[in-house]
């Protein structure tokens, strides 16, 4: 008795992996609550700041006094202009500001990849995938729009909060077309940072636990970077580094997760 | 040529050897009941066969093929211990993304199609997390049956469901069963098991102690003659004069004899003892018997 079986190709096997996991991504309110924070944290951070500008606090044992600086410029919350005094500086402006979405991808990425593995959704999924290339591909995209997401939220809600706050639009140091290409090195990054947190996810597994202090820990080595290969007045060569970075990290870290799931086990 | 194909299977969790050597074959078509003691391996097996656990040594084949083969693996369904569902998503959701998984053409279509079969068509829009046990039991099997797999691995699909989710389920492995696809069906369950299994393979710590089709089972398991009177302790000692061999049932209602050539000669002999027969019929052990005779080591026949 000979059974046939319809030839599965990498072609089939990559639409239908990303299909389950766009799908997924758009029908669970991860996504939206994700990208709802994001939109939501600048117009908080503006308004705040903006509130507590020029607020004096001080010491009751020293008496020594500080005055709170708020954000002077819109732009601020995006990027500083490199070689700028902000550059090297660690007040609210450089902790406070769109970078800081890097960390909130990792808690999307560790959520939405170890709930495969949580709900038991990977004895399907793995049932029927024998090859895990499409499955670190698909969540690399996924996880990538994801991201790229978020930070197009936090650029429309510093534009919001800049507008609520009263604050200034004018560009100093950099044009529009370096804050377009500021953003879109950004966006790129997220390639970087998504691969990185995918292969935590997946080492973890279940233990989601886990993945977050991994993708923390290696966040946190990796945050001060982020200002100095995407300042405000970023150009073309920014956005390029952006993409080779994302992509040679994506294809590495890549085979690095393919790795991981092709040895461990997966349930 | 058999849907599955294992040889000198081993897996090893650090020093504990789960499966030890285990040889099985699964005919295609076949319904294969996988039956054996709680840790005596049955998941692992599965789990290897699925290509979610990795094994020590030895062989696994599907149909003919490596067991890693993309186009036979992608023609399988599974359900292995619970049902792998998005707790927040629907039960529609759940299963169009299963759906999307397995690249079906008419997804809609054959979403709604599984969710006849497991009686849950009412159910499709209610949040998996808020089903009941049955519930979700019927939504892993439903998610199993997608894409009409070639071949179905089932461990305790069972469990949790009331009778008519059993009749249902039976019915819908029957049915597939028909159409050429094998299924692999492990469960505490024996007597619904029996009702469906076309093939047994018995495992115990690691080790595949019998394989055999249902024929093989049917002629394993001796009839008797059972018999009620009002004293069975007096009925017994009588019996054991001619009989050799005479045992009581596990209720303690009827006594058993095995080497008896009819039912009317065990009643003239009690008969001409001064003994009233109450009931008395003909029946013969079945697989759970059976397979607690073998778990005790006792000679069957």
């Amino acid at each position: 008795m000979s059974v046939n079986f319809e030839k599965n190709t990498f072609k089939k096997r990559i639409k239908s992996m990303l299909g389950v996991d766009i799908r997924r991504m758009f029908t669970s309110p991860l996504f939206y609550i994700m990208v709802g924070v994001s939109l939501v944290i600048p117009i908080l951070i503006l308004v705040m700041t903006k509130m507590m500008d020029g607020t004096v606090s001080v010491d009751p044992q020293t008496g020594k006094e500080t005055v709170m600086e708020g954000f002077k410029n819109v732009w601020q919350i995006i990027g500083a202009v490199s070689g700028g005094k902000q550059g090297m500086s660690m007040d609210i402006t450089s902790m406070c500001n769109i970078n800081m979405m890097f960390f909130l991808i990792s808690i999307f990425v560790c959520l939405f990849v170890g709930d495969d593995f949580r709900s038991g959704y990977a004895k399907n999924l793995f049932t029927v995938r024998s090859k895990k290339d499409d499955y670190v591909i698909s969540k690399t995209v996924t996880c990538f729009i994801a991201g790229a997401s978020m930070i197009i939220a936090f650029f429309i809600g510093s534009m919001i909060g800049g507008a609520i706050a009263g604050l200034p639009f004018a560009l100093e140091g950099a044009n529009v077309y370096n804050v377009i290409m500021c953003i879109i090195s950004k966006v790129l990054l997220v390639g970087i940072f998504s691969s990185i947190y995918l292969l935590a996810s997946v080492f973890a597994k279940q233990r989601l636990w886990l993945s977050l202090i991994i993708a923390f820990g290696v966040g946190m080595l990796m945050f001060m970077m982020i200002p100095i290969i995407t300042p405000l007045n970023s150009t073309i060569i920014n956005v390029l580094l952006c993409l080779l970075g994302s992509a040679l990290f994506s294809f590495g870290i890549g085979f690095g997760s393919k790795a991981i799931l092709d040895k461990s086990s997966l349930v | 040529m058999n849907a599955i194909e294992i040889r000198n299977l081993c897996k090893n969790f650090g020093e504990k050897q789960a499966v030890a050597g285990l040889d099985m074959t699964v005919p295609v078509g076949s319904i294969y009941g996988f039956i054996g003691e709680n840790g005596s391996g049955k998941s692992t097996t599965e789990k290897i066969i699925c290509g979610l656990i990795h094994y020590t040594s030895g062989s696994v084949k599907l149909y003919d093929r490596d067991y890693k083969d993309p186009d036979v693996r992608s023609s399988m369904g599974v359900l292995i211990e619970a049902p792998g569902c998005f707790p927040g998503l629907s039960v529609w959701n759940n299963l169009m993304i299963q759906a999307t998984n397995l690249s079906i053409e008419n997804k809609e279509a054959a979403v709604r199609e599984v969710l006849i079969k497991v009686r849950m068509e009412g159910a499709a829009g209610n949040k998996y997390k808020n089903c009941s046990l049955g519930m979700k039991q019927r939504i892993g099997i439903a998610m199993a049956l997608l894409g009409n797999p070639k071949l179905l691995v089932l461990d305790e699909p069972i469990n949790g469901l009331d009778a008519d989710g059993m009749r249902i389920m039976r019915e819908i492995l029957t049915d597939i069963a028909k159409s050429g696809s094998t299924i692999l069906i492990s469960s505490h369950i024996l007597g619904e098991l029996e009702k469906i299994a076309t093939h047994y393979g018995i495992i115990r710590n690691g080790k595949m102690i019998v394989e055999m089709t249902a024929e093989e089972l049917e002629k394993n398991c001796p009839t008797f003659v059972a018999i009620q009177t009002k004293d069975n302790i007096k009925t017994r000692e009588i019996l054991q004069k001619k009989y050799s061999k005479v045992l009581e049932d596990e209720q303690k209602e009827y006594l058993r004899i095995y080497d008896a050539e009819s039912p009317e000669e065990i009643v003239k002999y009690l008969y001409d003892n001064n003994i009233i027969v109450n009931e008395v019929k003909t029946d013969k052990i079945g697989l759970e018997e059976y397979y607690i005779n073998l778990m005790a080591n006792k000679e069957v026949k």
